[in-house]
């Protein structure tokens, strides 16, 4: 097999065809979503709903994720607030902080930026993989996850951890000669791609939903979201 | 067929606001962290997430691909009748409808609406708890879920008012403010309201009862029937309007409170043309504003006060430095927090319905034992509260585990620190 030419193949036409569909499959959602109707909310505000959906926002994204332990809920969890703190942490520093990654935006955007240095996008990388392994073990041991978990769910973990782990190898040449991992890594990257419109991993896109339904619900009522 | 009527109602109930946040949904798990009654019987079937399965369902079978193709592919069932019975326990007899849980979620989903939505297809479907079906058709029929009549409230009316050597006024056209009262006080503390003539009559406020409008209660927001929920609600609207009053003032109600409040106007489709208020926000804003004085440290006495937050007037309703304002003034150093408290409290276990279901006796009673475990750590002799089903909740509860700690309300310590 001419593993040149397939990763070619996998990092061209296949990339910007699984790119079209994700993007496509997004909007798809996006606007099914939307056409479902919006009533107007008539009750009267006690506080301010666009101060509820800042608050809400900086709650989400600062708060929750990095001092966890403010919370009672994190003491009877730890290993769902560290593993996939962890987890989500170390993805969006190799995806969006990692020089490779970088200059794929690049090509696909038109302008770069600065990156982190490789060990330290590496580390974080190794930690976002155990942060995986770990919540999978998790969620087939404990109660409440098992009952959660279909197919679907561990499909899902499935598809976002075979781009993790092929990167991982080949990054450090492990295993294969560079261009097979570098196709496998890009196939499941691809297939990545096509699988999130339809799959629960576009909770990326929705968490903008409930972090402004929840801001303005609870602001509204001049309760801190 | 009931799954059908279920499923119907729950596509009409899905709008973008519900399916974004279905979407959204993760499956992590995190809320059953916060659930009392998932604490207390370690039932994974009792995580909020796992409570509004059912809609997970129907909307996604509904509305998404992938829900289709999972049902083509046999990984995933339609409702059925069967799944609309276990629903029932779990959504009725394992929920308060507290929304702690919405607090721990990551992703911010509101989750007790969520239930609701549940809720309002299982009584479609005619699986609501016999206990709530029939509390909701007495109260349609005679005003109040446990049967009190407009004679019952007239004799509860006259009695007071020889009891305060005053005619207490009712139905008076004009009146500022409306006082809207519950069975529940009827049956179980009359002198609430003597306690709340007290304080408005020291903040000269212009108020008035009805035996019109007499019961804040609302069995159609606790079962999920929309136009039971209306029409006991249409009942205050009207009541109101014809008295033209600028306030109606809730007094101790809690899911009465926010329906008023958050859902009539949205039923009706307009702004209502008075305020909702609860006596908890009204004692607090009175005392700040001196309105009212309070003879400090009243209450300073030996004994031990905690204020109990209620899910709908506290959490829901955003009433929590009010009543604690009021508290403090009263008992000063004896006012003693429960952990966790405010908007992250943990229900009493007897909200949303289910001191009205025989069947979840014991599942209210487990999880009314993580709230001893507070008031025990506290070091309080004397839980406050500002809501009329917690308090009962309370006083079973502390019968319940044989304690002699005592639940009374806040209007009523208030009302005897008055200083005229």
């Amino acid at each position: 097999m001419d593993w040149n030419a397939f990763l070619a193949f996998t990092r061209g036409p296949l990339f910007y065809a699984s790119l079209l569909i994700f993007i496509a499959g997004m909007v798809y959602r996006l606007v099914q979503v939307a056409m479902l109707g919006w009533d107007k909310d008539q009750s009267v505000a006690r506080g301010s709903k666009a101060g509820g959906v800042v608050k809400s926002f900086l709650k989400g994204i600062l708060i929750l994720p990095f001092i966890p332990w403010i919370k009672g809920a994190f003491q009877k969890r730890p290993i769902m607030y560290i593993a996939g703190g962890l987890f989500h942490l170390g993805l969006f520093t190799v995806i969006f902080l990692g020089t490779p990654h970088m200059l794929v935006w690049k090509s696909l955007l038109g302008f770069g930026w600065p990156t982190l240095a490789l060990p330290f996008v590496d580390w974080l990388a190794v930690a976002a993989i155990i942060g995986m392994l770990v919540l999978i073990v998790y969620r087939r041991t404990d109660a409440v996850l098992r009952l959660l978990s279909g197919p679907a769910e561990y499909l899902n973990w499935l598809f976002v951890f075979l781009p993790m782990i092929s990167g991982y190898i080949m990054t450090h040449h492990l295993f294969f000669r560079y261009e097979v991992a570098y196709s496998l890594h890009m196939l499941s990257v691809d297939w990545m791609l096509i699988w999130i419109p339809f799959s629960r991993i576009s909770h990326f896109m929705f968490y903008f939903f409930s972090r402004t339904i929840r801001g303005v619900e609870w602001g509204k009522r001049a309760v801190t979201p | 067929m009931q799954a059908e009527t279920a499923i119907n109602l729950f596509v009409k109930k899905t709008g973008g606001w519900v399916a974004s946040q279905l979407e959204a949904c993760t499956r992590c798990g995190l809320c059953a962290t916060a659930c009392h009654y998932y604490e207390a019987t370690g039932k994974p079937e009792f995580a909020p997430v796992w409570k509004v399965e059912l809609l997970r369902r129907a909307y996604e079978q509904r509305f998404t691909l992938v829900g289709k193709a999972k049902v083509a592919m046999g990984i995933e069932k339609p409702i059925s009748d069967d799944d609309i019975k276990e629903w029932s326990v779990y959504d009725f007899h394992g929920c308060s409808m507290c929304n702690k849980c919405s607090f721990v979620c990551p992703m911010g989903i509101d989750i007790a609406s969520l239930i609701g939505a549940v809720r309002a297809g299982i009584t479609a479907a005619g699986e609501a708890p016999a206990g709530l079906v029939k509390k909701t058709e007495v109260q349609l029929a005679t005003g109040s879920p446990n049967g009190a009549t407009r004679e019952d409230y007239a004799a509860w009316f006259a009695r007071t008012s020889k009891e305060m050597g005053k005619e207490l006024p009712v139905d008076k056209k004009g009146a500022h403010t409306l006082l809207l009262l519950t069975n529940l006080e009827i049956a179980g503390f009359p002198n609430n309201l003597v306690a709340i003539a007290k304080i408005l009559d020291a903040a000269k406020i212009d108020w008035t009862l009805s035996l019109e409008a007499r019961d804040a209660f609302n069995m159609g927001t606790i079962i999920g029937n929309g136009k039971a929920m209306k029409q006991l609600a249409d009942k205050v609207y009207n009541t109101a309007v014809d008295l033209g009053v600028k306030r109606v003032l809730v007094s101790c109600c809690g899911h009465g409170y926010t329906t008023l409040r958050d859902k009539l106007p949205n039923v009706m489709g307009k702004p209502l043309p008075f305020e909702v208020q609860h006596i908890a926000e009204l004692m607090g804003v009175l005392v700040r504003d001196g309105k009212i004085k309070l003879q400090e440290g009243y209450f300073a006495n030996g004994h031990t006060y905690t204020f109990h937050d209620s899910c709908k007037i506290q959490r829901a309703g955003g009433i929590m430095d009010e009543p604690r304002l009021v508290l403090r003034q009263l008992a000063g150093d004896s006012f003693h927090e429960m952990l966790p408290n405010r908007k992250e409290a943990i229900c009493c276990g007897g909200g949303g319905g289910l001191r009205a279901i025989p069947e979840a006796y014991d599942i209210r009673m487990a999880a009314f034992g993580l709230k001893v475990d507070q008031i025990k750590k506290a070091g309080a002799d004397t839980v406050v509260t500002t809501c009329s089903n917690c308090r009962l909740q309370f006083k079973e509860g502390f019968e319940h585990y044989k304690l002699d700690t005592q639940v009374t309300g806040l209007a009523e310590l208030m009302s005897q620190a008055i200083v005229e």
